[in-house]
């Protein structure tokens, strides 16, 4: 899905990738990955950019996910994926949390990825739980991934319980809105300064023969 | 354009009669598939180099010097041979062996083996491939184009005075390909010395294949060789034809969900769609392999695995005998015709073109190396020092 908008002006473009685990239709996990991308267009745009929003569903693209491990190449709409979240100038990615982490598909799509190819990249975590008591599962499992990727992770990640989805905003606790705009605000900030630089070009690296035969 | 088989050499159970060959079983096929590649026209039979079961091809050279003496015409070649793990002094003697038994009938492909714990069976480390790949041979050659070879490197112990035998057949080493899937410095490697390249796709998207190749053909030209469209390029590719499409495509079907490859992951209908892998009538191979040409530009070796998968020796045949009768001579026009220029190589280059090129630049080497000193280093074999040093010696 692309939805561009915003006044063009003396601001680059940005693009976001949005990244959603969930399995069900509606997910909650794509509802609380709208809520963040909507937050940061909205800061974004507030400073004068205009944005490209890209959202991938890990549910379509589950099969081909599979195949990519086994076969160790890319196809079709997933290549289409990976291009879109290699590309972009900023990421979110949510996941629901099973058994204690992120979903095997949220893990075996960033297993396919190239490592190297979201270095640098501003990225906003959230995740959904059937209950608050699974929240630090972005902090101990979802964070050091990224960490991992050397992605630059925004510090403020959301995590949305079902209660939270219920709360009205008189309720004590009703932070959900709140922690989704403060992370827009964090992502936001870091993409308008950051523009991603295009896909590494996987021969530009290449030694030439002569070092080569000097390293050997 | 040349048209061949090259082979795995795995034992796998036939899915359709739980048959599973034993290896002398396995290997006598390989020995019938390569006679009769030959008796059926196509112009290579390349045998893998493996050292785990379950691949039977561990020892190239005995196979290919036994099919040098019972075939006529067909070319000899490896895919791939291991330039990491074999001693580069072995390779020099057993592959010039090779070239003097088959009169200059055969080439040979690099390439580095893939599986990380055969390295160390044979004392080396997979960590270090490249290098491994880039010093055995800069060596190698040295040791088929220099008669007495002082050398020292950092995988194996030097060498002084080392004469590798017999000297390669009328001085001229065998044409050298070197195979990679993944990786730009063997491009580079191949295009540095003007050796052949050849990108065994048959597991990859075509995106990539071209990519890789450009990338050789461009620094081919880049080391002065010619243009990059002289370049000598081979691919990889997969069958299975019958007369009508939906026969190959029901009798195929098990085999490939079965096989240790690819089954059990992409459906048939994907992995031919983004892969070389065709399973139909003669025509539609002939009508897909066609248009490669026009993705990496005219190239010189089409390679096809057709023994793979638990596939019966019949079936096998058969498919030779399709390539042979049907697909090659139609492809084989086809192909050509798309070649842009003359002087652009229509086949890798023949033992008796290297030998006439090499003789019109002064570069044929000795053909026996005895006790007269090496005319460029000076030095001679250890062993035959001229009687006159060694009464200087003494």
């Amino acid at each position: 899905m692309t939805m561009s908008s915003g006044p063009s002006g003396i601001h680059p473009t940005r693009t976001l990738a949005v990244v959603s685990a969930g399995l069900s239709q509606p997910s909650s996990t794509r509802l609380l990955a709208d809520r963040l991308a909507d937050a940061t267009v909205r800061e974004l745009e507030d400073a004068g950019h205009t944005v490209r929003v890209e959202t991938i569903e890990l549910r379509d693209l589950a099969h081909a996910v599979v195949d990519a491990m086994l076969t160790r190449f890319p196809t079709g709409d997933l290549a289409r994926a990976l291009e879109t979240v290699t590309g972009a100038d900023g990421l979110i990615a949510v996941s629901p949390v099973f058994t204690t982490s992120y979903s095997g598909l949220f893990k075996s799509f960033w297993d396919v990825v190239d490592p190297d190819s979201v270095t640098g990249m501003p990225v906003l975590l959230g995740a959904t739980g059937g209950t608050a008591r699974h929240s630090l599962a972005l902090e101990y499992t979802m964070r050091p991934l990224f960490t991992y990727l050397r992605a630059d992770v925004v510090p403020t990640s959301v995590f949305a319980a079902t209660d939270d989805w219920a709360a009205s905003a008189d309720d004590p606790g009703a932070g959900l809105p709140r922690r989704i705009a403060r992370a827009g605000r964090d992502l936001a900030q870091r993409v308008a300064r950051r523009e991603n630089d295009g896909p590494v070009d996987p021969f530009a690296a290449t030694p030439s023969f002569t070092e080569l035969l000097g390293g050997s | 354009m040349q048209f061949g088989i090259f082979s795995v050499s795995d034992v796998t159970t036939d899915p359709t009669t739980g048959h599973t060959p034993d290896d002398t079983e396995r290997v006598r096929n390989m020995l019938t598939i390569a006679r009769h590649a030959d008796e059926a026209g196509l112009d290579v039979f390349a045998t893998g180099e493996h050292h785990n079961p379950p691949f039977v091809a561990s020892s190239p050279t005995t196979m290919l010097g036994y099919l040098a003496g019972v075939t006529k015409h067909i070319t000899l070649s490896t895919a791939t041979t291991l330039i990491t793990t074999n001693d580069p002094v072995r390779l020099a003697e057993e592959y010039a062996m090779l070239q003097v038994i088959s009169d200059g009938r055969m080439d040979l492909m690099m390439g580095r083996g893939n599986t990380g714990p055969v390295y160390p069976w044979f004392g080396q480390d997979i960590r270090q491939g490249i290098p491994l790949a880039i010093e055995n041979y800069a060596l190698l050659r040295r040791l088929w184009t220099e008669d007495v070879v002082d050398w020292e490197g950092k995988f194996r112990t030097p060498l002084q005075g080392f004469t590798s035998t017999p000297r390669p057949l009328d001085g001229v080493p065998p044409f050298v390909w070197h195979g990679s899937i993944r990786s730009p410095e063997i491009a580079e490697q191949a295009a540095f010395y003007g050796d052949g390249f050849l990108h065994n796709n048959i597991f990859w998207p075509m995106h990539h294949t071209r990519q890789m190749v450009r990338f050789y053909r461009q620094r081919f030209e880049h080391y002065g060789h010619g243009r990059a469209d002289q370049a000598i390029v081979g691919l990889g590719g997969q069958v299975f034809m019958r007369k009508r499409s939906q026969d190959a495509w029901n009798e195929f079907r098990p085999y490939f969900d079965e096989a240790p490859v690819y089954g059990h992951g992409p459906s048939m209908e994907d992995f031919t769609r983004e892969t070389p892998l065709t399973v139909g009538s003669p025509q539609q191979v002939i009508d897909r392999y066609a248009s490669f040409v026009d993705e990496v530009g005219y190239y010189q070796r089409q390679l096809f695995l057709v023994d793979h998968a638990g596939l019966p020796l019949k079936s096998v045949l058969e498919q030779i005998d399709l390539l042979g009768e049907e697909v090659v001579p139609e492809l084989r026009k086809i192909v050509e015709a798309k070649r842009p220029a003359d002087d652009v190589p229509l086949n890798p280059p023949t033992h008796a073109e290297r030998v006439a090129a090499a003789r019109a630049a002064g570069e044929a080497g000795a053909t026996h190396v005895g006790d007269t000193a090496d005319p460029y280093t000076g030095t001679v074999a250890e062993g035959t020092q001229p009687a006159a040093s060694q009464e200087a010696r003494a």
